[in-house]
């Protein structure tokens, strides 16, 4: 019908709105479909690797090599598997070798091929990218050369980190799996045990059974870690949950904000054509048939944008996982896209957007076409907010700029909350970036003495010279097991750890001190009382905090030594580990690790430039989208005001006073819009590292920083100026003669 | 002379050259009252938007209080008309999202020496109606207050473009009295096109247009009071 050659000229006449809400639903549905089939990739991958390789629920060292391990597992309905370890420094790096298993944490060759001969080594691919290693070059460790013959996966090492408690892998660090027989080399090899129960069903309490079992056997447990606890394989698992739950909602919050501004546009075009729809009433035109043409830019609009992004988003995904699997160890098989995903991806806009053009729509068309023909609907009405305002108290510019403002609620909103929106993302992509620099940089920094030694059997007895002792548990919060952390004690005139409160003063050592990380995490301050349950025997313990120690580094409860030792029932004097300025000389047979707290803080170049990147296109994403969000806005506003502006240049206003009325009158809200970012970056990134630190016990402190606070506002502004400029000639354009021809107010 | 038309031409091409203006000339004193009749279509806006500097013309001149106008470029335009000519259009054309008080404020704000809003407000009669919205408003209380932001810069010049186009005879009365006391009161030259021939009564020069020419020019040596006015 000729209705339909009118769809099309609208669309041309407005294109730069029409595309602007097109990138923005573009960008909803990208988004989502992403967000989503990288989730449920990585949960694809991830979920077939663990089941398919039977990855561990639980891991742990014992005083004594574990008997009759086939009994234990008929009691315990696991499977028990025992494999070597071995930490062997390498140039710029250092590596953990692993025995293989057959049972648990089977592992699974990426490239090359298995372990077939003595001498053959398979490397984490990682590790080979960063130390500049390939399949069929030769290793040397301990004086023995190993040949390469592949890339490996652990179910157990999925996120490669040295320690459990670190946030990060170290820089050069990387696990190596050569065979039993080879292990003979290095005798000083520790024995780790790795179980996984066969019925899947309440595997906690089956987990918490084996630790009674064992320890009814008479085994000393130590490094006992569940699986959901263990961030070397929680973490993808955090990641891959966050990918989820923030794919929806943030799409969600793109489309309804598409809806807002649609609706205000399909809005104006139905009031400006209200004559027009009451004489096509007259002239016998069905509802149902003019609701079909004024849907159709909704309709065509989100179907095309939808549809664009959803197929333009899928080729993305495969990157996506080769970035996140750079991250992460494990065979990559295949991807998988969730069908109702892509289905929404589609449909989700469409429908939200035709809803709500449809009720905008339903309101007029249910007028009689007398009543429309009136041309009521053309007039301006002034709203509740407008009536309300009393304004005389400010010059003419003010009053003006403001009634320009709320002459449209759902513009006001759509540009408060697109360009908190947009504040919110760039302040986010900052501060994460920024937190994870002081994290970084404050790993460790509250280590005077930095080497850690840890035995495997509590020790007694004097210290060695130039060491101090500590005596540490393993503990979470009573009610949350997810929280993990340590209770350490140290002697109270100890130099090794540094304490010092907000105010820069050192803490007292004879008290209770926790690190400011934890206290954040677990919402405590000085006064309250913890309640804790030791991980290895099970036991509460109540502690008043006394002082909290300002770092960013780990989750520790420090106290006095005797304390420590009376309160879990250990001797006086004694000891599991040595904090000491430089390695000590005992022998290693003895002990379970060595920590050089001062090599922690060098992240992985993989995670920093993925890091990096992740900021880059957040910037990016972010200024696009408060740039269309500004534009969308300003012109729409200059649309609506053409009578006006055409009325100001007869009254002899200057171009540049036009400009400055229109134009800037969006400056307040886009300056209200960015501060309120703030906040809600804040709540945003907290409840999401929240969430994390609940999966993961990974703590992520949102650590504002003023200069990128700084940095982003220009940003914003810099877009709001540009677009303004590209608006103002816009502007410019509009003639006088408008109002002269105009037959209305 | 206060106002000054001489060989004024334009025309337009759009497609076809049609002469809006074939020679137009004019004149009129400090402090009187002119009105352009003629029909649809004879030129009288495009004469009008020249005198009022929104539009240019082909050739001749335009001199207001002794200023040429023709030769003007566009900043000089926008000052002529800042400072000198103030509009009443048919339609009002106010503001509509504004209150009464506020639109006129659109003019004083930019006015050198603007009269006070409240003074102006009290001379159109509608001081008791300063915050409401032009909705709020009838016809004939909308186009008062479209003549007080043209007054409030206390302009040499009023320009009315059918001021009682969309009004009732009542109304019109009153809008057209309104103006009579705007001329008395603050002795502001006012140049009215119009329609109505029955307006030319309270003129003192009547100009009908035809087919883009003055055809005739009538002095009035005594004036009809506009409340007199019928149609």
């Amino acid at each position: 019908m000729a209705l339909r050659k009118r769809v099309w000229r609208i669309i041309k006449e407005n294109k730069g709105r029409y595309i602007g809400i097109f990138i923005l639903i573009f960008l909803g549905s990208f988004y989502f479909i992403a967000a989503s089939g990288v989730g449920s990739s990585m949960g694809k991958l991830v979920t077939d690797f663990t089941e398919k390789n039977k990855q561990e629920d639980i891991t742990f060292k014992t005083n004594k090599p574990l008997e009759n391990i086939a009994a234990l597992e008929r009691e315990s309905g696991a499977l028990i598997d025992t494999y070597r370890l071995h930490d062997i420094k390498v140039p710029n790096g250092e590596l953990r070798l692993l025995s293989p298993s057959t049972k648990v944490n089977i592992p699974a060759v990426t490239s090359g091929h298995g372990l077939k001969k003595p001498g053959d080594i398979l490397l984490d691919p990682i590790f080979c990218k960063v130390h500049g290693l390939k399949i069929g070059d030769q290793l040397k460790l301990n004086g023995r050369t190993f040949d390469i013959v592949g890339t490996v996966a652990m179910p157990n090492y999925v996120y490669i980190l040295k320690n459990v408690y670190e946030q990060y892998p170290p820089k050069g660090f990387g696990i190596g799996l050569i065979s039993n027989a080879d292990f003979k080399a290095f005798p000083k090899a520790a024995t780790v045990y790795s179980a996984y129960m066969k019925d899947r069903e309440n595997v906690k309490a089956k987990a918490a059974n084996l630790n009674r079992l064992l320890s009814n056997k008479g085994y000393s447990l130590s490094e006992w870690l569940n699986a959901e606890t263990n961030a070397r394989i929680a973490m993808v698992r955090g990641n891959i949950e966050g990918a989820k739950t923030m794919g929806a909602p943030v799409a969600a919050a793109v489309y309804l904000l598409c809806c807002l501004i649609l609706g205000v546009m399909i809005q104006r075009i139905v009031k400006s054509d209200g004559v027009v729809i009451g004489t096509l009433y007259a002239q016998g035109y069905r509802r149902g048939e003019l609701v079909r043409h004024y849907m159709a830019i909704p309709v065509l609009l989100s179907a095309v944008s939808g549809l664009v992004g959803t197929l333009l988003a899928l080729p993305v995904v495969g990157p996506v996982i080769g970035i996140l699997t750079s991250s992460y160890n494990m065979p990559v098989t295949g991807l998988s896209f969730p069908p109702l995903s892509m289905v929404l991806g589609v449909l989700m806009p469409m429908v939200l957007l035709s809803l709500s053009s449809y009720v905008i729509l339903r309101r007029v068309l249910k007028k009689s076409a007398a009543e429309l023909m009136k041309g009521d609907e053309q007039k301006t009405k002034v709203n509740f907010l407008e009536r309300k305002l009393q304004l005389e108290r400010f010059k003419f510019a003010t009053k003006f700029k403001l009634r320009e403002q709320i002459r449209s609620i759902p513009r006001l909103l759509f540009l408060l909350l697109g360009v908190s929106a947009a504040s919110m993302l760039l302040l986010l992509g900052f501060t994460v970036h920024n937190s994870f620099q002081v994290l970084m940089d404050s790993t460790g920094s509250d280590r005077y003495f930095p080497i850690e030694t840890t035995f495997k059997e509590i020790q007694h007895g004097a210290a060695p010279k130039g060491a101090e002792p500590l005596n540490a548990i393993r503990s979470y919060l009573k009610g949350n097991e997810k929280a993990e952390f340590y209770v350490v004690g140290l002697e109270p005139n100890s130099i090794g750890i540094t304490m010092r409160d907000s105010n820069g003063n050192n803490l007292p050592k004879n008290q209770v001190n926790i690190t400011y990380l934890l206290a954040y995490r677990l919402g405590l301050k000085v006064g309250d009382t913890i309640n804790i349950v030791s991980k290895v025997d099970g036991k509460s313990y109540s502690l008043k905090i006394d002082g909290i120690v300002q770092t960013y580094f780990g989750q520790y409860i420090y106290m006095p030594l005797e304390e420590f030792n009376r309160m879990t029932g250990n001797a006086p004097g004694s000891y599991l580990g040595l904090l000491s300025k430089n390695k000590l000389d005992i022998d290693e047979n003895l002990l379970t690790g060595i920590n050089d707290f001062h090599n922690l803080n060098e992240m992985d170049d993989t995670t920093t430039s993925t890091l990096t990147a992740s900021v880059v296109l957040i910037t990016i994403v972010a200024s696009l989208a408060g740039a269309i969000i500004i534009f969308l806005v300003t012109s729409m506003m200059i649309e609506e005001s053409r009578s006006t502006i055409s009325l100001l240049k007869i009254f002899g206003y200057r171009g540049k006073e036009v400009a400055k009325l229109i134009l800037n009158s969006s400056t307040p809200v886009v300056f209200i819009g960015f501060w309120l970012g703030l906040p809600l970056m804040l709540a945003v990134g907290n409840t999401l590292y929240g969430y994390l630190g609940e999966q993961i016990n990974m703590v992520m402190p949102m650590i504002v920083n003023p200069w990128y606070v700084l940095i982003s506002f220009v940003l914003i502004f810099a877009v709001y100026e540009v677009t303004k400029w590209l608006c103002g000639r816009k502007l410019a354009k509009i003639s006088m003669s408008e109002v002269l021809k105009a037959g209305t107010e | 002379m206060f106002l000054s038309v001489s060989n004024l031409t334009k025309s337009y091409n759009t497609g076809i050259i049609t002469h809006v203006l074939k020679g137009v000339n004019l004149e009129m004193k400090r402090g009187q009252i002119g009105v352009i009749l003629g029909p649809s279509g004879s030129g009288k806006s495009t004469l009008m938007n020249i005198i009022g500097g929104v539009d240019s013309a082909d050739s001749g001149t335009v001199e207001v209080d002794g200023e040429r106008i023709t030769g003007l470029n566009d900043k000089q335009l926008v000052e002529y008309r800042r400072e000198s000519v103030g509009f009443v259009f048919q339609f009002y054309n106010l503001v509509p999202n504004l209150t009464v008080a506020e639109n006129i404020e659109v003019v004083s704000n930019i006015s050198r020496n603007p009269l006070q809003t409240d003074e102006v407000l009290s001379a159109v009669g509608l001081f008791n109606k300063k915050n409401r919205f032009p909705r709020e408003l009838s016809g004939g209380e909308q186009q008062r207050v479209s003549i007080a932001r043209a007054i409030v810069k206390n302009p040499k010049l009023l320009l009315c473009d059918e001021p009682t186009g969309a009004l009732d005879l009542e109304t019109s009365r009153g809008v057209l009295s309104l103006l009579q006391k705007v001329n008395t009161q603050f002795g502001t030259t006012i140049l009215m096109i119009t329609h109505n021939s029955a307006i030319a009564g309270m003129a003192h020069a009547v100009f009908r247009m035809r087919d883009g020419e003055i055809a005739e020019v009538r002095q009035n040596s005594e004036l009809i009071q506009a409340e007199r006015i019928e149609w």
